[in-house]
């Protein structure tokens, strides 16, 4: 009688060539560019909004749908940060891609922004929709790379891992 | 053994390589379009805290019946990126909102970092009763329409709607021409005719009023001429005899004054003779 044959185990990550950070790590840092990304994309708009509304001129565009299009993107942002290790990477960033598309289109829908010069002498009509429309080449480009990741870990799961997280 | 199971790719798998391949020149593009917006961004602080160098209206003058109106204005653009397409339209009304007329200027370019010198010339008819009359001898505000159309660093289209009123100064405000009593003098009538006004345009009036008396019926009593050298704020009152015909009596008739500047005449309103 010759010995059983060991059971066969699953290759670790490490012995895979790549090293995934742990769930609790990758929230951490989440955290971190949250506050970052919070900055640019609600912060800093919000504040440039509340100033020169407080100077009398109109907004082009209400502070709480700033407010709303940045926290989407936040959370999507964060979500996909953290998910990245799985299979939802490649959707979310469909997701986050779309929603970005999405709120520069809706930019575009408000371009020009027109507003009067305090005092009521003179009115300016600023149109801005051909420079959103060329940095909506960003997020589409986006759309089709989550399409692609999403194909990639449908046909081969995990074969993207040793190069998103080399050991 | 292990070693045997690892899959070490020594390239990632070309689906990966498209998909990082876009998600990078993705970025290249944010963040060019971000430094594109950013340097428009002061660009066009810049350029907003002195667009406006100076603004002047050079030359007023009354030729060939026409009111003209010349000036320029200086445009600087001290920011990185052109001012381009600057479509300039001004209409003019006078106080009762007649239209007197329009100046258009452009298509023009302004480069970044240059200056560009925009004439502006309007040509105003003043003939008896033209909307453009007044301007000669009423003090009023005129009301001034301007758009402005340019496109600014290549993507941004900028429409600026200006209304405003600008008080006008008239070259004869107050213009009234007066004949006083007939008397004889060594054996001729004689009438002393009088012209008054006050020039506060922003011009020296130069050149010479020539006028004829006629009577009630047409008939032509005298004539005579006065030459005039008023600087802006002066007032004109200058009184000389006019010899009048035996047979016309100017009772009732009407004095026709004439403007001649630079060899061009225009005719001003009948004055009525008490």
């Amino acid at each position: 009688m010759s010995a059983p044959a060991p059971a066969p185990t699953a290759p670790t990550p490490e012995a895979l060539g790549y090293r995934i950070p742990s769930l609790a790590y990758r929230i951490l840092v989440a955290a971190l560019r949250l506050i970052l990304s919070f900055v640019v994309f609600v912060a800093l708009p919000v504040a440039v909004l509340a100033y020169v509304h407080s100077r009398g001129v109109a907004i082009p565009i209400s502070i709480a749908a700033v407010t709303t299009w940045g926290v989407l993107l936040l959370v999507l942002t964060a979500a996909r940060y953290i998910l990245k290790p799985t299979v939802a990477y490649g959707p979310l960033s469909i997701a986050v891609s779309g929603v970005f598309f999405a709120y520069l289109y809706y930019l575009v829908l408000l371009s020009p922004y027109r507003f009067v010069i305090p005092g009521g002498s003179a009115s300016v009509a600023a149109g801005y929709s051909e420079f959103l429309e060329i940095l909506m080449i960003v997020p589409a480009v986006e759309i089709l790379a989550g399409i692609l990741t999403t194909v990639e870990d449908a046909v081969h799961p995990g074969e993207r891992l040793p190069f998103d997280y080399p050991a | 053994m292990t070693a045997l199971l690892v899959p070490v790719y020594r390239q990632p798998p070309a689906i990966y390589r498209a998909a990082r391949a876009l998600r990078r020149f993705g970025i290249i593009v944010l963040v060019l379009l971000i430094l594109y917006a950013g340097s428009v961004g002061y660009s066009a602080y810049e350029a907003a805290h002195a667009t406006v160098e100076s603004r002047t209206l050079t030359g007023v003058l009354v030729a060939n019946g026409n009111l003209d109106i010349g000036g320029s204005f200086t445009l600087s653009n001290p920011g990185i990126y052109p001012i381009a397409g600057l479509e300039l339209a001004v209409r003019l009304a006078n106080d009762t909102g007649v239209h007197l007329g329009t100046v258009t200027v452009g298509p023009d370019t302004v480069d970044g970092g240059g200056t560009g010198l925009f004439l502006i010339s309007i040509s105003l008819p003043i003939a008896a009763s033209s909307a453009a009359e007044s301007l000669l001898f009423v003090d009023q505000y005129i009301e001034v329409n301007a758009w402005a159309n340019v496109t600014y660093a290549y993507l941004f289209p900028l429409s600026v709607a200006l209304s405003e009123t600008r008080s006008w100064g008239a070259p004869f405000e107050g213009f009234h021409a007066t004949v006083g009593t007939p008397t004889l003098v060594n054996g001729t009538i004689v009438a002393p005719v009088t012209l008054f006004w006050a020039n506060h345009a922003s011009f020296t009036e130069q050149g010479a009023i020539s006028f004829v008396i006629d009577s009630a019926s047409g008939a032509q009593c005298g004539s005579g001429g006065f030459s005039m050298d008023v600087p802006p704020g002066s007032v004109y009152d200058q009184t000389q005899g006019v010899d009048l015909s035996s047979t016309c009596s100017p009772a009732g008739g009407e004095l026709l004054a004439s403007l001649t500047v630079e060899g061009s005449t225009t005719t001003f309103p009948p004055e009525p003779i008490p």
